[in-house]
């Protein structure tokens, strides 16, 4: 009987406890593309925004000492399923604010039906569209990555300052690759080039011979791929090499993945550039870097950066705006305006002792300085990275 | 706010349903009563989504249209496109017979979709079309979610009406009888041809009005919401698990299979983080395996097509006076 009660006690004390651990749990959602078209970069992605959650509570934890907790939901990159997962994070799980998802089109439609009706912030590390910019949000929707028409654009004007007037364009048909395509073009011909051929290609095939056989019929000599280099554009890549249809390869962010040169070979690469954000304080990017090394991630995956300084950014905006969810919005855009002191990927420390302290706060983070405009948009800074040695070094910054 | 919180859910759940719902009668009508099989729904929920899109949204540099007409006419525009494409459709296709007619859907359903992403100056692409004027999109999130649950609602009784109607009329028991001895419908003198095409037509009209409501919902609409896994297939669950032939059974088989794909997730996140996010992935797989299991133990479905009524003279007269009468 005694045994009885004792363990009675017990169990009510360890529920009592555990409901008061929960209380005191400060939620955040994190909306992944878990199924569906991009599995394969999902993990890393949300295992980096768990190492940016890791730190926060290691370092003291949120608001006075709170637990931050993540709450991970499945977006499976299409509206249907998104909508229903942010739903439940939302409004069941009471999130403070929303980490994706990762593909546009489910960014556009959570934000329209569910988080800027329930006045909840939403911050993606992965939707890269242009539309994304003038949804109609009160201003509670951000994003880590750049807008595609940013880097597009910044590529063809360099590519024409560096002489390059005539190039052919293969680009995957998703909404990365068509948006970072289209913006790349109307600049490309806007100031003065002229794009020799320009075709979409489906993922997943096993010959692109005949789609660069017709791109190069234009008799352009470079070959411009929006794709991803650890899926389709290494394909092409090869292929393109193997059978001479081009001399210089010019590559999107999606194509400076070390499965380039892991397959093709360094020495093959000489012509080949590809462009990539770069953070113009390097040290976030290799604090991340070491970081998520140690927790076994492979830091070069796609959008794990962006990922990381997602829910960083999301934690600093937590904070700063007490928990409220009302005021999350302001908060995250005040944490990384180019304005005040820098925080760099890790230091939660001293960004809480320094928001404590009525100091403004500058967010450096691990895929560049950040720095969100009235859009909630990243300008992003990109370089051109050639291939030297076995690895990418930058050959110059993109304007 | 946490009772508000779980309203909202449950609302945003039954819009869901209701939009799916009517996705699932419009296949009842090709599959269930006229024994069509169209595996290209999302062919039509594309052509019924994008349709209202353009007609409605406001003017953008992207994609077509800036017509901003009334979202009334966004829906029958929809329903008429939707119908309107299904037409050639049907003229080619509906020559094959069951699983030849399955292969052609599908490979109509994939045109369509990469008409749609490829397409640019018509649909915006893979950028989609945005600013999609919502039905009392003005108010709080709960009220303007409620508002669009009575309009969901009113248009799947409406729907739902409609068919039970027309399937109950003549016109359905010559259908079946299409469906289920084509040889002696023949016989009959009835044109097989023609009818079929009207079932198809009437299906994918309805189907199109199903993704005109998905897109008004979300405000925007693209290309990665007709996904055939979640546009076709889904649906195929949920009529098969429902019971195809029986109206009732889809509505049942649409809400049971979304309640468990939605809520599950609960029951999955309960575990440790590391298991709960393995366990996003067998969700996909618990669909399936109900699927497998209801066509092994209960292949009519949850509530299966109501038997008999051709062997019970009185009900058959009685309905054939309604039909007359009406």
């Amino acid at each position: 009987m005694l045994k009885k009660i004792a363990l009675a006690a017990g169990l009510f004390s360890a529920t009592a406890l555990a409901s008061n651990a929960v209380q005191a749990d400060v939620k955040v959602g994190v909306l992944g593309g878990i199924s569906g078209p991009i599995a394969a970069m999902a993990p890393p992605m949300l295992e980096s925004a768990k190492l940016a959650i890791r730190q926060v509570n290691e370092q003291g934890g949120i608001l006075g000492g709170q637990k931050l907790e993540a709450v991970v939901g499945d977006s499976a990159c299409n509206p249907q399923n998104s909508v229903d997962s942010a739903t439940k994070l939302v409004n069941i799980e009471q999130v403070a604010g929303l980490i994706g998802p990762h593909c546009s089109g489910s960014v556009l439609a959570v934000a329209n039906s569910v988080t800027v009706p329930a006045g909840i912030t939403l911050i993606t590390p992965s939707g890269t569209s242009p539309e994304i910019t003038g949804l109609e949000d009160k201003g509670q929707v951000f994003r880590t990555v750049p807008s595609d028409d940013f880097q597009g654009r910044s590529l063809a004007r360099t590519l024409l300052n560096l002489g390059t007037k005539k190039v052919a364009v293969a680009y995957l048909n998703n909404d990365y690759g068509s948006g970072l395509a289209n913006a790349f073009k109307v600049e490309f011909e806007a100031t003065g080039g002229e794009i020799a051929g320009y075709a979409a290609h489906e993922e997943g095939k096993a010959s692109y011979r005949s789609n660069l056989a017709e791109l190069s019929r234009g008799g352009a000599d470079t070959l411009v791929i929006f794709d991803y280099g650890d899926g389709t554009g290494l394909t092409i890549l090869r292929q393109a090499l193997e059978n001479g249809f081009f001399t210089n390869f010019v590559g999107g962010d999606g194509m400076k993945s070390d499965a380039i040169i892991r397959e093709l070979g360094a020495e093959n690469l000489t012509t080949f550039i590809a462009s990539s954000p770069v953070g113009e304080a390097s040290n976030s990017l290799e604090l991340f870097n070491k970081a998520y090394v140690a927790i076994g991630g492979n830091p070069d995956a796609i959008f794990a950066p962006n990922s990381y300084d997602a829910a960083f950014l999301m934690a600093l905006a937590l904070e700063k705006a007490g928990g409220k969810a009302a005021k999350v919005s302001e908060a995250m855009a005040a944490v990384s305006n180019g304005q005040g002191e820098a925080v760099l990927p890790g230091e939660w420390k001293k960004a809480v002792e320094l928001i404590a302290a009525g100091k403004d706060i500058n967010y450096k983070g691990a895929s560049g300085d950040l720095n969100f405009d009235n859009a909630g948009d990243v300008p992003g800074s990109y370089g051109l990275f050639k291939v030297e040695g076995d690895a990418f070094a930058l050959q110059q910054a993109l304007n | 706010m946490e009772l508000i919180g779980l309203l909202n859910y449950v609302v945003y759940m039954a819009i869901f349903i209701g939009i799916y719902c009517l996705l699932a009668l419009g296949l009842n009508i090709q599959w269930g009563f006229s024994g069509l099989f169209n595996a290209g729904i999302a062919g039509f929920f594309a052509v019924g989504a994008y349709t209202s899109a353009l007609l409605t949204a406001p003017e953008s540099g992207v994609h077509l249209g800036g017509f901003q007409l009334p979202v009334v006419v966004g829906w029958i525009g929809a329903m008429i496109a939707a119908g309107a494409i299904a037409w050639p459709i049907g003229k080619v296709c509906l020559r094959f017979r069951s699983d030849y007619l399955a292969i052609a859907t599908i490979g109509v359903a994939e045109i369509i979709r990469l008409v749609v992403k490829s397409e640019g100056w018509m649909t915006g692409g893979a950028r989609g079309v945005n600013k999609i004027p919502r039905p009392f999109g003005d108010l709080s999130y709960l009220y303007s979610q409620l508002a669009y649950l009575a309009l969901v609602l009113a248009i799947v009784l409406v729907v739902y009406w409609a068919i039970e109607r027309q399937i109950s009329a003549p016109w359905g028991r010559m259908m079946r009888g299409i469906r289920d001895n084509e040889d002696a419908a023949t016989a009959m003198g009835k044109d097989i041809k023609a009818r079929r095409l009207e079932a198809f037509i009437f299906g994918a009209a309805v189907m199109g009005f199903g993704g005109a409501l998905f897109a008004h919902f979300n405000r925007s609409i693209t290309p990665e919401a007709i996904d055939p896994m979640i546009a076709t297939f889904l649906v195929w669950i949920m009529l098969i698990l429902g019971g195809s032939g029986n109206n009732r059974g889809a509505l049942l088989g649409v809400a049971v299979v979304w309640i468990i794909w939605s809520a599950s997730e609960f029951v999955t996140d309960q575990f440790p983080t590391e298991f709960a996010i393995k366990a996003k992935y067998m969700r996909v797989f618990i669909i399936g395996l109900l699927l497998q299991l209801v066509l092994r133990f209960r292949p009519e479905g949850i509530l299966p097509e109501p038997q008999g009524t051709a062997s019970s003279p009185e009900v058959k007269t009685t309905q054939k006076q309604e039909g007359a009468a009406e």
